[in-house]
């Protein structure tokens, strides 16, 4: 007892020490919540920032004297390795096409935020302008400049330039997302375009057909990756839906920690929504043993929660070393034809 | 949804071992405590027993869904529930769909309510309604400051009865019944509604509290009371309400 209390004495205090030494706002301006672990983060920053200089001499080098960010094998294992923040928008808008979008088609971002304005999806939007990462300084009104003002903006656009989308729920966080890092409206803009018309299936759409088959073809890899979470899912009747379709939605944003969402955006803008997959199978499979745990409906859905924080995804440089490791091989080919099964099934369910 | 932004957050409740249910009718096991219970710092406390509050145990347990168009307040009512707070200002929406539990002592029985909350952007209908059929009860809510919140609300109706149990508890609420400024759908309106489609209706305020616990109660005894069947009580939904009901802008009590 006696020892126990004095452990914690220290820890509070390490605790405490901690937190006056670390800012109360992250890097990209989110404030941290009041059950934030300074001294672990402490701890976990003394290592990462080793990794992160390391990583930015190298794209120093990498980037010296070009003018424009070329594809290739050596880029791919950088990208995957962590973007330095600095370079981010850079190589977002390079590997995703975005950069190839807003240089062959220039005014158009402009002429899509002077379009005539649809009532409907103004209101939409503004539905959720003020629910878009309120713990975010930029996003406060008294913020300047405020992002709310950017965000509205970039989705506007977006709704006119694509108005089979027009505006759906989880948009605003990824452009917040995408406004944060390259704080520049066009430059979202034709993230975003690239994201939804090219990288993603159709997951936002009204029939939402893109983000059902996900769903499900994850399912199916985890019946064939880890077959006793599957079984748990059969057993309790949980539908996938329920459990990860934010994941799908919103791009991890909220999910998981910023930093790590950022390094999952680093492959999805280069690689492609397979790493989507990557992500949950690893955060899954890791966790199989807290999962099978659950006796109910709710156990399985409160795990769901568990299991996406703590250690495993805060140290995003070894998650993501992880995720290309421990789900095992995830070929294109597999992928392309469970979506295509996915999406008949539904299809006719449906209908 | 809540920030995730916390490293290294411990959750604590992991551990807590399962305790059967005192009576255990209906499903009988019981849930960890409620979602979202933190050790500050991570620190671990030895000394202390496994946490546990009152919402680990429970005689009855219940499905309530919360529905209704985007930005008319279902978290908003739900937080306020369940935390007794108004968090102005630092709500995210609601994204696909999420639950909480609460225990309340209804007359004696502890009754557990599931509260699925839900996103209320049309599309996002196809994928939550697949969760109607197993609810015991739907709190249907509008906006008293939007319009177009109310004009739907026969839309979510013919939606309810396509997917709903027949006898699921259906309940009409008119929200933010605090702005006395903003608003544009009057008190009447909603009752005249409410009583076409034969529902129990009130005006609730997650910003003052207004007959929010109400709402939830008036639910969980006409539950409870459907499933004890006790012939010595007589429970009529609509008279407990009309009888409770408070009225925004009003200090009767």
């Amino acid at each position: 007892m006696e020892k126990s209390k004095s452990t914690n004495g220290t820890q509070v205090l390490a605790a405490s020490r901690a937190q006056d030494r670390v800012d109360r706002l992250d890097p990209y301006g989110f404030e941290r919540s009041v059950d934030f672990d300074y001294a672990s983060y402490e701890e976990l920053m003394s290592e990462y920032l080793v990794v992160l200089t390391r990583r930015s001499i190298k794209w120093s080098k990498l980037l010296k004297g070009k003018g424009k960010v070329q594809k290739n094998v050596k880029l791919k294992r950088y990208v995957r390795k962590g973007i330095p923040n600095e370079h981010r928008a850079l190589v977002w808008m390079a590997a995703s096409g975005a950069q190839d979008q807003l240089e062959k088609n220039p005014g158009y971002y402009q002429s899509m935020l002077e379009a005539q304005h649809d009532p409907k999806l103004v209101e939409t939007i503004r539905t959720d302008l003020h629910r878009t990462f309120p713990d975010n300084v930029h996003f406060r009104k008294t913020s300047n400049p405020c992002l709310q003002k950017a965000l509205y903006n970039v989705l506007l656009a977006y709704g006119h330039h694509n108005p089979a989308v027009g505006y759906c729920q989880g948009m605003n966080f990824i452009a917040g997302y995408l406004l944060i890092i390259t704080k520049d409206e066009e430059k979202s803009f034709w993230l975003m375009d690239a994201l939804l018309g090219k990288i993603l299936p159709d997951y936002y759409t009204p029939a939402m057909l893109g983000l059902k088959a996900d769903q499900e073809v994850l399912g199916e890899l985890v019946k064939v990756k880890t077959p006793r979470v599957w079984q748990v899912m059969s057993d309790h009747n949980v539908m996938w839906t329920l459990v990860v379709s934010r994941w799908f939605i919103c791009l991890y944003i909220d999910i998981l920690p910023v930093e790590t969402v950022l390094r999952i955006w680093d492959c999805l803008f280069y690689e492609g929504s397979k790493i989507l997959f990557r992500v949950a199978l690893t955060v899954i499979h890791h966790n199989q043993a807290l999962i099978e745990k659950a006796q109910s409906l709710p156990d399985v859905c409160q795990a769901f929660k568990e299991i996406v924080r703590g250690p495993l995804v805060d140290e995003c440089h070894t998650f993501m070393q992880k995720i290309f490791s421990e789900p095992g091989s995830l070929s294109k080919a597999t992928l392309t034809k469970l979506r295509t099964t996915c999406r008949a099934r539904i299809v006719a369910e449906e209908s | 949804m809540s920030r995730k932004k916390g490293l290294r957050g411990k959750t604590a409740s992991s551990s807590s071992p399962s305790k059967d249910s005192p009576a255990g009718k209906s499903t009988g096991k019981t849930v960890r405590g409620s979602p979202g219970i933190v050790q500050m710092n991570g620190v671990v406390h030895p000394s202390r027993p496994p946490i546990s509050n009152s919402s680990e145990f429970y005689d009855i347990s219940f499905k309530v869904m919360l529905v209704g168009d985007s930005g008319v307040g279902k978290t908003c009512l739900l937080v306020r529930f369940k935390d007794g707070a108004f968090l102005a200002g630092s709500f995210i929406s609601t994204v696909g769909i999420d639950f909480r539990n609460k225990v309340m002592n209804i007359d004696g029985v502890k009754v557990k309510l599931q509260i699925w909350d839900t996103a209320g952007q049309e599309r996002f209908r196809s994928v939550t309604h697949a969760y109607y059929r197993d609810a015991h009860a739907l709190l249907l809510l509008y906006d008293v400051t939007n319009k177009s919140s109310f004009d739907n609300i026969q839309s979510w109706l013919t939606e309810i009865h396509e997917y709903a149990q027949q006898d699921v508890v259906l309940m009409l609420l008119g929200n933010k019944a605090d702005s006395a400024h903003d608003r544009v759908v009057k008190r009447e309106d909603g009752e005249r509604l409410a009583k076409e489609f034969g529902v129990p209706f009130m005006e609730t305020s997650a910003r003052s509290g207004l007959n929010v616990e109400l709402a939830f109660t008036a639910v969980a005894k006409e539950l409870k009371h459907r499933s004890t069947k006790d012939p010595s009580e007589k429970f009529k939904l609509q008279e407990y309400v009309s009888k409770e009901v408070k009225v925004a802008g009003c200090c009767r009590s």
